[in-house]
């Protein structure tokens, strides 16, 4: 009897331990809907323009570097505090979405993902940001 | 005073030759009936300076409209090096804090609120910036408006006449001190960022303020000053900062004779050099100064610390960014 109780216990401990960590563990963020008129945006700043390793990567070690990481793999220290996973800024997958897009994602944002619109506000060091990040592909 | 003008001269001047250096001359083609000129959109440098504050001083750094700032400043007491010094370097000794926040109305306008420790002071303030440096350097720098209102919110009896020869009576004027000035900042470059900031003070009542039974000085309702800032960006994210105010004893301003003119009272100048870490939303500056006040008005008046004699303090300040 007391042995089952034990068992009992334990197997309650368990459970409560295993529901904790699934519930903190994070998700992947959904698909984006990206507007049209944001789809549409080309990048300002060229490939391999000086104003990327300096303007861009400022900026981002400045405000994204604190959650997605120093090389974008979502290794940031405020990162584990998120509900939603980060991403793999040097995966095809990242790199494959357009300028635009990835504009959006930046800095129009949304739930965890907070707006940059105010942080951020000349246009061409926000595309030197996404130009920078393009860097960080594998 | 011969001497006032000259060094506000030679630093104006080194200012005006700090600035040319970096001017870029444009060369210009007439307009003819087949050349369009495209008038260049112009665009705002960065800001000069990571946060609003740098120590105790304004900076020409003004958040879009719709943001609020939150301010900690934090001084600890005057470090005690003496041998049986217990106090942890200021840590335990008497400390000064101010809370505040300040508000972006428009882009070049800003108010704030604050709240002081010492006198229990209670300040109103105001940023507006008059213009803003360009990238094409067709405007070389910024130059802001800063203005403070400070309520002293200490009891009556530190103004009521305690003396037959005082007539001085408690009026809520007593309270009430300001501090304006015009601040002239730079972006030199990604790393170095300078102002300089000629600045005014003014106390309503100071009769009962300052007099103790030792007290033999005079003191002046008024005082000029200039104020210099700067920070050097090493990393991202980290710069050194350093700022000097230094108030100046301008005799045709005072109310004492020349004959007294060298008991007047004028404060040390304020010396603050420290670090400055910024992130997205905050900014940290971990300092020494040699100011207890934290407004402007209060060390460019009161401080009696001389940072060269090693009366100086450890400070810490907090801003936190909020958009809406």
């Amino acid at each position: 009897m007391k042995n089952s109780i034990k068992l009992a216990a334990i197997i309650c401990v368990v459970i409560m331990f295993v529901s904790a960590n699934m519930a903190m563990a994070q998700k992947a963020g959904g698909p984006w809907t990206v507007p049209a008129k944001y789809k549409a945006m080309k990048s300002a700043v060229k490939a391999g323009d000086a104003s990327i390793n300096s303007v861009g990567k400022e900026t981002y070690n400045k405000h994204c570097k604190s959650c997605h990481g120093a090389k974008g793999l979502g290794d940031g220290p405020k990162a584990a505090n998120l509900k939603t996973s980060t991403g793999d800024f040097s995966s095809a997958k990242f790199q494959a979405y357009s300028d635009g897009e990835l504009y959006y994602m930046s800095f129009i944002g949304r739930d965890e993902m907070p707006n940059f619109e105010k942080k951020i506000l000349d246009e061409a060091d926000r595309w030197a940001v996404i130009m920078y990040m393009r860097t960080m592909k594998k | 005073m011969k001497r006032i003008y000259t060094t506000l001269r030679i630093s104006f001047l080194a200012f005006l030759t700090c600035i040319l250096l970096n001017t870029t001359a444009f060369a210009q083609e007439e307009a003819t009936e087949d050349t369009i000129i495209e008038t260049p959109v112009e665009r705002p440098v960065r800001p000069a300076f990571e946060s609003g504050l740098l120590f105790d001083a304004a900076t020409t750094t003004l958040y879009p409209s719709k943001t609020l700032e939150m301010i900690i400043q934090h001084r600890f007491g005057v470090i005690n090096f003496c041998d049986d010094n217990t106090d942890f370097l200021g840590i335990w000794g008497a400390s000064n804090i101010r809370i505040g926040m300040n508000y972006s109305i428009l882009k070049n306008l800003t108010v704030g609120v604050g709240a002081t420790k010492y006198n229990k002071m209670e300040d109103l303030q105001l940023k507006y910036r008059i213009i803003e440096q360009t990238r094409s350097n067709s405007i070389p720098v910024t130059v802001m408006f800063y203005g403070v209102a400070g309520i002293d919110g200490s009891v009556k009896s530190k103004w009521d006449a305690t003396s037959e020869s005082d007539s001085a009576k408690y009026k809520f004027s007593n309270r009430l001190n300001y501090f304006a000035q015009i601040v002239v900042s730079r972006r030199f470059n990604d790393h170095l960022s300078l102002q300089i900031a000629p600045g005014f003070t003014h106390y309503n009542c100071i009769n009962k303020m300052v007099v103790s039974n030792n007290d033999t000085s005079y003191y002046d309702h008024d005082r000029i000053s200039l104020s210099f800032a700067g920070r050097y960006k090493f990393s991202p994210q980290g710069s050194f900062i350093l700022s000097a105010d230094y108030p100046f004893k301008i005799q045709k301003i005072s109310e004492h004779s020349e004959a007294n003119s060298d008991k007047v009272f004028v404060a040390k100048p304020n010396i603050s050099v420290g670090f400055e870490i910024s992130t997205s939303t905050h900014a940290f500056h971990l300092y020494l100064a040699n100011s207890q006040g934290i407004l402007p008005q209060e060390g460019l008046m009161w401080n009696k610390n001389d940072f060269f004699e090693g009366q100086f303090l450890i400070g810490l300040n907090i801003t936190r960014l909020w958009n809406f």
